[in-house]
């Protein structure tokens, strides 16, 4: 119930000027040329596999856009990726440690969080920018992950786990589940908790969140312990798809992960953002990789697709800063 | 009846600030500042710029502490360095600057902090924030679209959604940091109309507005400040404009021993075809009509409040900003709008107000910074030549006595003063024939100052043409062959240098005309 109309813009104005709007749009039509030239896109079983692909994404693109809206960075996640995995596979596997699932798998989520909690007091406490945090991280943890690893592979993961992520329940792997479960929490916490709101507040103007009393330091241990935790979770519910643990696991996943959220129309300078944006971007970036197979492009496919994927940032970062003009031009601050 | 008066003065007596200090770095803010703030009254605090208006604000609200001193609100010791705690204690705040978050919406921008809450304080009470902010809005006679984020709402929504936050939190004291300062006279009028109503309900407003109508027309009491120091509180119906400004500027007006005679063939100089002329220039919004013109040699001080669009006007001379209307002619040449390097190549040559941030790349070293802004005449077939940078550096650092062991350390390494002779100098290096410096010795210390202020006039006797902006109007008296006073983006009055006084100035600059 908003009491004036004068002040308002029309609904489909605002609508149509959107970044959720101008995403799915894209992924209509993206959609619908593929499968006028392969019908077969569309077949139940080529859709539940990019959703499938999409879910690990979305799971730490959650995480990672909170980080994004306080106007920090974490670009260490593929590497917690594989150190988490290398964790897993260790304590699970029934040629290692062989521990149950019940401890494995939240000693997992525990490193995860706690390596997030890490980054997090770097960047308050040390007051490190979290760039170059992460990218210490980056390079460190793979190698934690290469020197625990030893060198072999890891296989041997208790067929429950194995079987959840792969088949899952009701036909639906467990790892889809998860992502809804963890997009229900997360828009939970930005449009119904004090924390959520807080968040946006923090990167929308640092000056004012001062002058309002809100303290930096629990907003930001906060994102980047849940930017942890989920990878973890990612790891847990997606990693046991592969035949084996290799040391090489999320490589380039962060990029992937920032892309999506950047793409999805998050503001690189904090403040902005909506969790619908970065879903549908997760799934257009998901989708590029499928569409090219369909499309025939073969061999090409790998290439064609990390240069699409960079494109699309590029452009959703300029169209971010002309949007921030744009908004400066109209109401003068 | 002794006991009853008594009781009924602690009961008019919200707010007691008890001799408070208050230093940044070595620079005294506030220095034994003591008075009351009485029940439902609008109490105006006044002051120039510098008073100490702000920091004690800042005190008030938990933004920063004091040294030493006490500040008591309903007889209990306000939690200082605690902004929650003192907005706990009743104090609300509407800002000079916005402090809205542009990105968030109305309801948001009014609760974020201290939200309303539902289970156990988990979740946000979303229905009741929004009926709530609605009644607010309603209340302040607004209706605003509450679902926009605040960035994209003009300026005096905006200021509304401000006021809404402040009140949401049952405060007793309101404190207005010049809440009208980017307001038409429309929306003042609305706003000044607000502040009765809240003193109707009981609420004292602390109102700093450097428009003294205002404080006429709904102050109950003024104090004023001067250089950190308090001076005086009086009823509003004891003061009128002049005596006001004269308690705002001193009694001890400084006579003007410290300037210059200007030189005798100055007359002569006038004739001279002039080294800057702007005409008619106007930038929608900000300034209006302003027209002027430099001879070589001459300053030309530019005093107005801070926000009256002096340095705006200065940025669109030099080209930094745009403006809608108007010409800008240097040597009887036109400038086309919004180039810098059109301006340098004429021969414009501009130290900006920030110099920290603008001015200087401050772990650059002190020689490169001196030659930053011109390199181009450095080069050898597109080459820096190291010997000619070196050169230049020694011969501008001996002019300017910039006081540094070696050229090569890092400029943050210098004092204020020395910091401020680099900029000045890097400009310098271009030979420029027209100075403009925004605020040139703030932050300096005594000594710098003069030093500063001694080169300005020595490169004026050599012929540049010199625009100077300040805030403080001792340094604009002292420098300046002619002034002009900007109020509200327009050229309220002009005086001549030798003549003027400080009163005169703050007149032109607070009230738009001259005495």
């Amino acid at each position: 119930m908003t009491p004036n109309s004068k002040t308002e813009t029309p609904a489909f104005a605002r609508i149509t000027t959107r970044r959720e709007f101008g995403l799915a749009v894209l992924i209509a039509l993206i959609t619908i040329f593929v499968s006028f030239f392969d019908p077969r896109f569309l077949d139940a079983i080529n859709l539940r596999d990019i959703i499938v692909r999409c879910a690990p994404t979305a799971i730490v693109a959650c995480g990672m856009m909170l980080v994004i809206v306080t106007a920090e960075i974490d670009i260490s996640v593929g590497s917690l990726m594989a150190l988490t995995a290398a964790a897993m596979g260790i304590m699970l596997s029934e040629n290692e440690w062989n521990l149950s699932l019940w401890i494995g798998l939240p000693a997992t989520l525990m490193l995860g969080t706690a390596v997030g909690l890490l980054t997090g007091l770097l960047v308050t406490v040390g007051k490190v920018p979290s760039i170059i945090v992460t990218l210490g991280l980056l390079t460190a943890l793979r190698g934690f992950t290469t020197l625990i690893m030893g060198g072999k592979n890891i296989d041997g993961l208790p067929p429950s786990l194995q079987h959840a992520a792969k088949q899952g329940f009701w036909g639906i792997p467990l790892s889809v589940w998860v992502a809804a479960c963890v997009l229900v929490m997360t828009l939970v916490i930005i449009a119904w908790t004090p924390l959520g709101r807080r968040i946006f507040a923090f990167g929308s103007s640092r000056y004012a969140a001062t002058m309002c009393g809100l303290s930096e330091k629990p907003l930001k241990l906060f994102v980047f312990a849940y930017t942890g935790f989920l990878t973890a979770l990612a790891t847990i519910v997606d990693v046991p798809r592969l035949p084996t643990i290799e040391s090489g696991i999320g490589l380039e996943f962060e990029l992937l992960v920032v892309t999506c959220v950047v793409v999805g129309g998050v503001s690189i300078n904090g403040g902005r953002g909506t969790l619908l944006g970065v879903l549908l971007a997760v799934v257009l970036m998901t989708m590029i990789r499928p569409v090219l197979t369909y499309l025939e492009i073969g061999e090409e496919a790998e290439k064609w697709t990390k240069a699409i994927q960079g494109t699309l940032i590029a452009i959703a970062v300029i169209g971010d800063s002309l949007f921030r003009r744009r908004g400066r031009g109209e109401s003068r601050s | 009846m002794m006991i009853h008066s008594q009781a009924t003065q602690s009961d008019r007596l919200l707010l007691r600030i008890d001799r408070i200090n208050k230093a940044y770095g070595g620079v005294q803010a506030l220095q034994d500042v003591s008075f009351d703030v009485g029940r439902g009254e609008v109490h105006a605090l006044c002051g120039e710029n510098g008073a100490g208006k702000s920091t004690l604000i800042k005190l008030l609200t938990g933004v920063t502490r004091p040294d030493s001193g006490s500040l008591v609100m309903n007889q209990r010791a306000l939690p200082v360095g605690n902004v929650r705690g003192c907005e706990a204690a009743g104090i609300a705040v509407l800002h000079q600057e916005s402090t809205a978050f542009p990105d968030l919406n109305a309801i948001d921008n009014i609760f974020v902090g201290r939200e309303l809450r539902v289970a156990g304080g988990l979740l946000l009470a979303r229905d009741a924030m929004r009926r709530e902010a609605a009644e607010l809005l309603e209340q302040l006679g607004e209706s605003i679209d509450l679902t926009v984020p605040l960035g994209q709402l003009p300026l005096a929504q905006r200021q509304m959604v401000s006021m809404a936050r402040a009140m949401s939190c049952q405060c007793q004291l309101f404190i207005m940091d010049e809440p009208t300062a980017s307001l038409s006279a429309q929306e003042s009028q609305k706003m000044l109309a607000l502040v009765k109503q809240l003193k109707e309900q009981g609420i004292s407003i602390l109102y700093v507005s450097h428009r003294l109508e205002e404080i006429f027309q709904i102050a109950d009491s003024v104090t004023v400040l001067r250089d950190g120091q308090y001076v005086a509180t009086h009823a509003v119906e004891d003061l009128h404009d002049r005596k006001l400004i004269q308690l705002m500027v001193g009694r001890e007006l400084d006579e003007l021993t410290v300037r210059q005679t200007v030189s005798q063939s100055k007359s002569d100089e006038t004739q001279k075809p002039s080294t800057l002329k702007v005409d008619q220039l106007s930038r929608q919004g900000i300034f209006q009509d302003v027209s002027f013109s430099i001879a070589p040699g001459e300053i030309v001080g530019m005093a107005g409040l801070v926000g009256a669009g002096r340095s705006e006007i200065a940025r669109a001379i030099f080209g930094i900003d745009p403006y809608d209307e108007g010409t800008v002619e240097v040597n009887g040449q036109m400038l086309p709008g919004g180039s810098v390097a059109r301006a340098k190549h004429v021969g414009m040559a501009m130290v900006p107000e920030d110099r920290q941030h603008e001015g200087l790349v401050l772990p650059m070293s002190v020689q490169n910074n001196l030659t930053l802004a011109n390199l181009r005449d450095l080069q050898d077939f597109g080459w820096l030549s190291q010997t000619r940078e070196r050169g230049q550096a020694k011969r501008l650092i001996a002019d300017l006595d910039i006081r540094v062991t070696d050229p090569q350390l890092p400029v943050e390494t210098l004092s204020g003063g020395n910091q401020q002779k680099v900029v000045i100098g890097k400009w310098l290096a271009s030979m420029p024939n027209l100075l403009i410096l925004d605020e040139p010795t703030r932050g300096v210390d005594v000594a710098a100052k003069a030093q500063v202020h001694r080169l300005i006039r020595e490169l004026a006797d050599e012929g540049m043409a010199t625009l100077i902006i300040s805030s403080e109007l001792s340094e604009i008296l002292t420098l300046s062959d002619r002034i002009l006073v900007i109020h509200q983006g327009r050229i309220a009055a002009e005086f001549e240098g030798a003549t003027a006084t400080q009163e005169q100035l703050l007149h032109a600059a607070l009230v738009g005309s001259a005495s």
